[in-house]
């Protein structure tokens, strides 16, 4: 007996002593992250190591300001990822919803095209979608470019489809003896029942429109347009450049996702599990 | 189920739209443009000028010879280490498991442009990377101005960002194996070790496979570590993946028609190797 | 008003035809149930009644109209599914309610349909309840109140009891034929326990392979079944069939020889039709409680006797003969001796032919 619990002890000493030097090696960029964030430039590049906060947070964030316009692309930022994540979600709920509860002519193609496609790059759609919106339509630097573009993933329609099919649908059909008309029973029946899934879901859209840097940075190049990723990015690279005000940027495009992230971690795990489970 | 043709569209119809517009029509029209000159004022037909630059071009050969070399080097090491922290923390006996969660998670959270920022400012010459190295008695490395040690650079930042994502998959993968398999195990004898040897892993194999393929068609498609981290594929183009290469072709000379090709190549390739590995790691009588 | 009548019904999912054309008048205020085994499209066709699946040909009437392309809300029917449907983020109130406020009826209206409904199924006490907080038959008295509240003409149950413990299950079947004679409305109810059908029916359908096989009266079928599918499903436990080959036939009745005994035995039985060639092969079906003891039937059988299970008032001997076919038999429970060998006697009998078919 004794002998077993204490190989037992062994391996959970063993389990820590791998783990624990792990974690504090992933974590340290983001503690950098954060400590540069409140340094100057010279207590950046100073040939001491130093680990624990200074206090030029606000200066760093005046210098960004001053560089980018920050608290407005931050703005953009916001209602981009919010349109975007609230437009997506109705729309692949509905497409998933079709998808998973009637029979219809054409439905075996639309599945076969959604799914034949899905994991082929970006990058073969992103040179005609740039011709159509900037060159064509002259949309470029507009709402319309950030958001509605992106809305093609097909994440949410396979995400949902999958939670509708999944629920009995013998609720759908006692309301429909009972007359509920079909968008009713949409809305005030499935709906609610998938809402673990449209958190889950709406968490990693908004994840990705917030995070979205190659279209942005395409579509809306002039300053007044620009998305929070794009501005911060234009940064980077240049010689005269406050990298204090660099991390401050990155700190507050970083703290919100990690805060949301920390309190519905299940629902994020969820969404990226699921994502991937395509 | 009956038949509900009208009521199904009603649903489908506004996704559907943005679907064939965005997606669909884009997949059709690049096809097209990959056959076309765009460097001339009217876009004639000249396969020539972009499939056949692509035979020939030594900077598109550059790329693709990066890609590959990132491909081979960091998908093993980050879908072993992956499978190796999804191991870890499903483990019963861990404590603080949200701290552990929490910093290997994490950085799925964080956008390019940030994780790209910091891993940029942490190998500078003069960042703190190399000052820890000082500060123990090492040589100092020129991280970003060393081809070699750039290349290290961009794959330990993907290892750091996405270590975390595939563990999370494959740690989903963990807990739908059934306990009783493992207790079965154990009654008979069977060492953790070997537990995870012969039975975690041959029952984890389509969800590693999935991460892998997931993962090729990420670095296929890499842009945003090169294009920040190690400013525009430096040193030179010795960092320059073909994400890059597609990007410099298409937004920076706008020759969308060459540009157009290597999209399809990037596609090509990247259903080729993923197929590859699902052939290498199918059932096997 | 409300009857309901299939005229050569057929369901087609693709190539694969699932009714092969039923027929079937239901009058008004009927109970009728369809039994079969899973799989025979009991199902399949009260939901073409609902209108929750298309009718490939034929058609499918209620109240003398033709509904074959009436959505289900315009057919008047309600319908109680075997999983009980319930909305779960709704309270029982909003569950019984549901379906009006969505089709706008008036609010007083509905507020007194959940009264009465509520008083109808004594579940008052449970109305601010959300589904996961009650119990099975609450649950499933829900379901129920969820059709009554429609005021149907006609009511349809997909199993309903089927997910019910066997003590609920008996008093849920009280409940229904209660509610059958208040309510005196049509109800066609599915299932696939004949105990359930023959309590419950005016008439019983029996289905097997898309075709309806019999529709009768429950003593009806079980007296008087036309075919061997449907004395082997009517009755528990099942009738007892006995290969045998005729031994001799005239225009009044025949004689047959039982396959598998040790010693030869005949047995004969008077036919109103033409008798079937001697030397074809028929069966004889007995119903575990026709043995008799002895000499005091048309045959006597020598078993050997497997297991004895008692019951208290009738014991079941499970038997079988030189031959091998295994029997069952129903006697009173003093009359089982502790033996491993007895002789029984077949009191009354079918006969089917190779087909399957009633020989009368």
């Amino acid at each position: 007996m004794s002998g077993r619990s204490s190989a037992q002890r062994r391996r959970n000493i063993l389990l820590h002593a791998a783990l624990a030097p792990l974690a504090l090696i992933w974590l340290f960029p983001l503690w950098m992250m954060f400590i540069f964030s409140t340094m100057d430039d010279n207590g950046i590049f100073s040939p001491h190591v130093v680990l624990t906060p200074s206090t030029h947070f606000l200066e760093n964030f005046n210098a960004l300001e001053a560089d980018t316009g920050f608290i407005r692309a931050t703005t953009i930022s916001i209602l981009v990822a919010t349109a975007y994540t609230l437009l997506s979600v109705t729309l692949t709920s509905m497409a998933g919803w079709a998808l998973a509860s009637y029979r219809f002519v054409g439905k075996g193609v639309v599945l076969a095209t959604i799914l034949g496609t899905l994991t082929l790059p970006y990058f073969v759609v992103v040179i005609p979608q740039f011709i159509m919106v900037a060159r064509d339509f002259h949309l470029d630097n507009t709402w319309f470019a950030l958001i509605v573009p992106p809305l093609f993933n097909s994440l949410g329609v396979l995400f949902m489809r999958q939670s509708f099919a999944m629920m009995p649908s013998e609720l759908f059909d006692a309301a429909r003896v009972e007359g509920v008309k079909e968008w009713r029973i949409f809305l005030y029946v499935a709906v609610p029942l998938a809402r673990p899934t449209l958190a889950a879901l709406s968490i990693i859209l908004f994840l990705h429109s917030w995070n979205n840097y190659l279209w942005p940075l395409l579509i809306n190049s002039q300053p007044a347009m620009m998305t929070a990723p794009v501005a911060l990015g234009s940064l980077i690279g240049l010689t005269k450049v406050s990298w204090g005000g660099i991390m401050t940027g990155a700190v507050i495009l970083t703290a919100p996702m990690l805060v949301l992230f920390v309190t519905l971690q299940r629902h994020f795990i969820a969404g990226i599990s699921a994502g991937a489970v395509k | 189920m009956r038949q509900r043709t009208q009521t199904a569209y009603a649903f489908l119809t506004p996704y559907l739209l943005i679907f064939l517009a965005f997606w669909i029509w884009p997949i059709i029209n690049s096809f097209w443009l990959s056959f076309l000159n765009t460097r001339s004022a009217n876009w004639t037909f000249n396969p020539r000028m972009t499939w056949g630059r692509l035979l020939v071009d030594p900077a598109f050969a550059n790329a693709l010879q990066n890609t590959l070399v990132i491909l081979v080097i960091q998908v093993p090491i980050m879908i072993a280490l992956a499978t190796v922290l999804a191991t870890l923390l499903n483990s019963p006996a861990l404590k603080v498991r949200g701290l552990f969660r929490f910093a290997f998670f994490a950085p799925v959270v964080v956008g390019e442009v940030a994780y790209a920022a910091m891993f940029r400012l942490l190998f500078n010459e003069f960042g703190i990377i190399n000052k820890m190295l000082a500060g123990i008695g090492l040589t100092t490395i020129p991280w970003l101005s060393d081809p070699n040690a750039a290349m290290a650079v961009i794959i330990i930042a993907l290892t750091w960002r996405w270590a975390g994502y595939n563990a999370i998959i494959i740690l989903a993968g963990l807990q739908s194996i059934p306990e009783d398999v493992y207790e079965a195990a154990t009654l008979d004898g069977v060492s953790k070790v070997r537990q995870f040897f012969f039975m975690t892993l041959p029952l984890l194999k389509p969800v590693i496979l999935l991460c892998v393929v997931l993962s090729v068609i990420g670095t296929m498609q890499l842009f945003s570590e090169p294009f920040l981290i190690t400013n525009r594929g430096g040193p030179g183009q010795a960092t320059e993946t073909l994400g890059l290469f597609l990007y410099r072709q298409g937004f920076n000379a706008f020759n969308f028609g060459y540009a157009s090709a290597v999209a399809y190549t990037i596609a090509a390739l990247a259903i080729a190797i993923s197929l590859l590995n699902l052939w290498l790691g199918r059932e096997r009588e | 008003m409300a009857g309901v009548t299939l005229s050569k019904v057929v369901k087609r999912f693709g190539s694969y035809e699932i009714i092969h054309g039923a027929s079937l008048e239901v009058a008004d205020g009927e109970f009728v149930v369809f039994v079969g085994p899973s799989g025979c499209g009991k199902s399949t066709l009260l939901r073409m009644i609902a209108g929750l699946e298309s009718v490939t040909e034929g058609d499918v009437s209620i109240g003398g109209r033709v509904v074959n392309d009436v959505e289900p809300a315009e057919r008047g029917v309600a319908m109680v599914f075997q999983s009980y449907a319930l909305y779960p983020h709704m309270t029982v109130e909003q569950n019984l309610s549901f379906g009006l406020r969505m089709t706008g009826h008036d609010k007083a209206d509905i507020a007194r349909r959940v009264e009465r409904t509520a008083g109808i199924l004594r579940i008052a006490e449970l109305l601010k309840r959300k589904p996961r907080q009650l119990s099975g038959g609450q649950r499933q008295r829900v379901a129920i109140g969820r059709a009554i509240m429609r005021e149907p003409q006609l009511f349809l149950f997909d199993e309903p009891l089927s997910n019910l413990d066997a003590e609920l299950r008996v008093q849920m079947r009280v409940e229904l034929a209660r509610l059958h004679k208040e309510l005196g409305v049509t109800m066609i109810y599915v299932t696939h326990d004949q105990t359930e059908a023959m309590t419950l029916a005016d008439r019983i359908v029996v289905l097997r392979d898309g075709t309806i096989e019999q529709v009768g009266r429950p003593l009806d079928l079980y007296n008087d079944p036309d075919n061997q599918f449907v004395a082997g499903f009517v009755g528990s436990p099942k009738m007892n069939f006995i290969p045998a080959l005729v031994v001799e036939g005239d225009g009044r009745g025949v004689t047959v020889e039982l396959a598998g005994q040790e010693r030869t035995t005949r047995l004969t039985q008077p036919l109103a039709g033409p008798a079937p060639e001697p030397g074809s092969r028929v069966v004889v079906g007995v119903r575990p409680e026709h043995f008799g003891d002895a000499g005091k039937g048309d045959a006597d059988l020598l078993v050997n006797v497997d297991i004895v299970e008692h019951l208290g008032g009738t014991s079941f001997i499970y038997a079988s003969t030189a031959g091998d076919y295994g029997l069952v038999i129903q006697r009173d429970a003093d009359g089982v001796a502790d033996a491993a060998e007895i002789t029984v006697s077949i009191r009354k009998s079918y006969l089917f032919d190779e087909n399957g078919k009633r020989l009368r």
